[in-house]
């Protein structure tokens, strides 16, 4: 098996940075995109550009037939989901697979089986790992209140369908299970297509810690460190860092343990990553979920372990298996992510697309920037508003928190509003640097201090 | 396989030697259609106007230089042409093109035809999914810009319609 024309199902900075894994593995790339996309820098570095559909993403990203039907149509014999959009549907895997396309990701049955999140709970608890207390799928509000009374307040549902923190809400008391059960279960039928609850018991100090593992479908498996991703809004991701250094070194060294025991048990392909809670004062760790895909984040793992990781999927579905072992993978120093998003944290994160007038990047050492976008460029509203990813590496923590500092203080962005104003000051923040915040610091310490400041 | 000059002039000879009325040969791109009958119409797949194809002894080579380009499947190749006052009749997402309704039957239309419309004129396939595209507009199919079974990207030019005259 090989590869000799991969077909990039995504947009935005994903796309490129698959576009420059295609490069750096010899395969050629076709990019499928929607109208309002075509002229993007994706369109300009992909070997050839398609145009699918229209701008709205269920008429062109979204729309299974028509990416499968493209990538045939234009002779690849393997597709890159990136993330969001079509990237974890089993069925767009399956449908690669009947049409002798390779997809790069993990196998079907695997994305259904973690995509179904009280399924991946149990195959998290076969593997041995330890979970938060939970229930099984709520039949309604009544077994809900139930539940929580086992549990122990506070509790959180969470659609089983869902994920990537979409269809959540937190009880505190009895009170207020009917109104969060509603309203989770609502936004779960919206957002899924399924209202399936279930619940949680809810840590209030915790860290967001996740490892990055690697499979090659034949029963080994790897991972390329975890990564801290506890600075959060509405349980949306915006700085993430590797190594998570808030961890007790006997919990660091179980967090990688449970993640390779989970990805060995599932007999993983490709890239994926195994997300945990930190409980901090119990110093205990519990499993959430499993993504499988390549995340957001990866960079800062990529940066830690001078790893190719977008490279290494392609030639996992290639059958080039995974010419690495454990031992040969190296982390080295610190690294640390900023979400760039066009949306204004002054104006309550309203999105702000428009068309960017200037763009400086920081020219600073230690830099790296993933994103699609340019001087000139169009940030359409159709999307979600990540306009790139600022990476930057230093030997520990503390000077790559003062260089990502430097950066974002030469990044300069015109014509849009961005988060940048927000990433400056979480950098500069005293508890960020103190490595003692949890995953509520930013919603209840941080925004309030900065709107505040800007009110 | 290359068509060469000397392979056109041997289809010639061969069709003035025969009975036939009519020789329609397609390949890798290139169309050719030799025929006795002066009103004869040739398919025009690229939109650009083709020599009458009649009284072949006076054309030794029907044209293959202008039907052999090759054919335009994406919008951004199509080739430069005055569309002034003519339509087009845009792909509605991206999709394989068929010009009829089933392989083997006629197509939905031929140049010159007047369409309303409402008229279907045309098949997108997405994995096996046929979609009609109807016309949006009534006149006079003017030009068909896609070789039957190519893919076809969204909003790429299907066809061009001189409109009625209403």
């Amino acid at each position: 098996m090989s590869i000799s024309r991969v077909f990039i199902a995504n947009r935005g900075e994903i796309a490129v940075r698959i576009i420059r894994a295609c490069r750096a593995a010899g395969v050629e790339c076709v990019l499928g995109v929607s109208a309002a996309d075509q002229n993007g820098l994706g369109a300009e570095l992909a070997d050839r550009a398609v145009v699918l559909g229209p701008a709205p993403a269920r008429d062109s990203y979204l729309n299974l037939p028509l990416i499968v039907h493209a990538a045939a149509a234009t002779g690849c014999d393997a597709l890159h989901p990136g993330y969001g959009f079509l990237s974890e549907c089993a069925e767009l895997a399956a449908l690669c697979e009947e049409n002798e396309i390779n997809f790069i990701g993990p196998r079907p049955e695997t994305i259904d089986l973690l995509g179904d999140k009280l399924q991946a709970r149990e195959q998290a608890k076969q593997a041995g790992l330890a979970r938060v207390p939970g229930s099984a799928a709520l039949a309604g509000a009544d077994a809900a209140r139930a539940a929580a009374a086992e549990i122990g307040y506070p509790v959180v549902m969470k659609a089983s369908a869902g994920g990537g923190g979409r269809g959540m809400f937190v009880a505190r008391d009895p009170g207020s299970i009917e109104r969060s059960f509603k309203r989770a279960s609502t936004e779960a039928l919206a957002s899924f297509g399924d209202g399936t609850l279930y619940m949680e018991a809810y840590v209030e100090n915790a860290r967001h810690v996740e490892v990055q593992v690697m499979g090659d479908g034949a029963g080994k498996v790897v991972h390329f460190g975890a990564r801290d991703c506890s600075v959060q809004r509405r349980y949306q991701k915006v700085v993430e860092e590797a190594p998570a250094t808030a961890l007790t070194p006997r919990a660091h060294a179980q967090v990688l343990e449970q993640a390779l025991a989970l990805a060995g048990h599932l007999n993983y392909r490709n890239a994926g990553t195994v997300e945990f809670l930190y409980d901090l004062a119990r110093d205990a760790l519990y499993f959430i979920e499993v993504n499988a895909r390549i995340q957001v984040e990866h960079p800062v793992s990529e940066e830690i372990s001078g790893a190719d990781l977008v490279r290494r999927q392609i030639e996992i579905a290639a059958g080039d298996g995974l010419d690495i072992s454990q031992s040969e993978i190296k982390l080295t120093g610190h690294a640390i992510e900023c979400r760039i998003n066009a949306e204004d944290p002054a104006k309550k994160f309203r999105p702000s697309p428009g068309r960017i007038t200037t763009w400086r990047p920081p020219e600073v050492e230690g830099v790296r920037l993933d994103s699609h976008c340019r001087e000139g460029d169009l940030v359409p509203p159709y999307y979600d508003s990540l306009i790139g990813k600022l990476i930057v590496r230093g030997k520990d923590r503390l000077s790559t928190i003062t260089r990502m500092g430097k950066a974002l203080q030469d990044f300069e962005i015109g014509g849009i509003a961005s988060n940048i104003p927000l990433q400056r000051k979480i950098m500069a923040h005293p508890d960020f640097a103190a490595n003692t915040f949890n995953t509520r610091w930013l919603e209840m310490t941080l925004l309030p201090q900065f709107e505040n400041a800007e009110g | 396989m290359t068509i060469e000059n000397k392979d056109i002039e041997a289809f010639i000879r061969l069709f003035e030697h025969s009975d036939w009325n009519e020789l329609r040969l397609e390949v890798d791109g290139l169309q050719m259609v030799l025929s006795n009958d002066p009103a004869a119409k040739a398919i025009v797949e690229t939109g650009a106007e083709m020599p009458h194809p009649a009284a072949i002894a006076s054309q030794p080579a029907p044209a293959p230089a202008s039907s052999a380009a090759p054919v335009a499947t994406l919008a951004s190749a199509a080739p430069a042409e005055n569309t002034d006052g003519l339509i087009a009749i845009r792909a509605p997402n991206l999709g394989t093109f068929y010009r009829s309704p089933n392989p083997g039957e006629a197509s939905y239309v031929e140049i010159g035809q007047e369409i309303g419309a409402d008229s279907e004129v045309c098949l997108i396939e997405v994995m096996k999914l046929f979609t009609p595209v109807r016309a949006g507009v009534s006149g006079r199919i003017a030009r068909i810009c896609v070789q039957d079974g190519s893919m076809v990207e969204f909003d790429a030019p299907l066809f061009y319609v001189e409109p009625g005259a209403e």
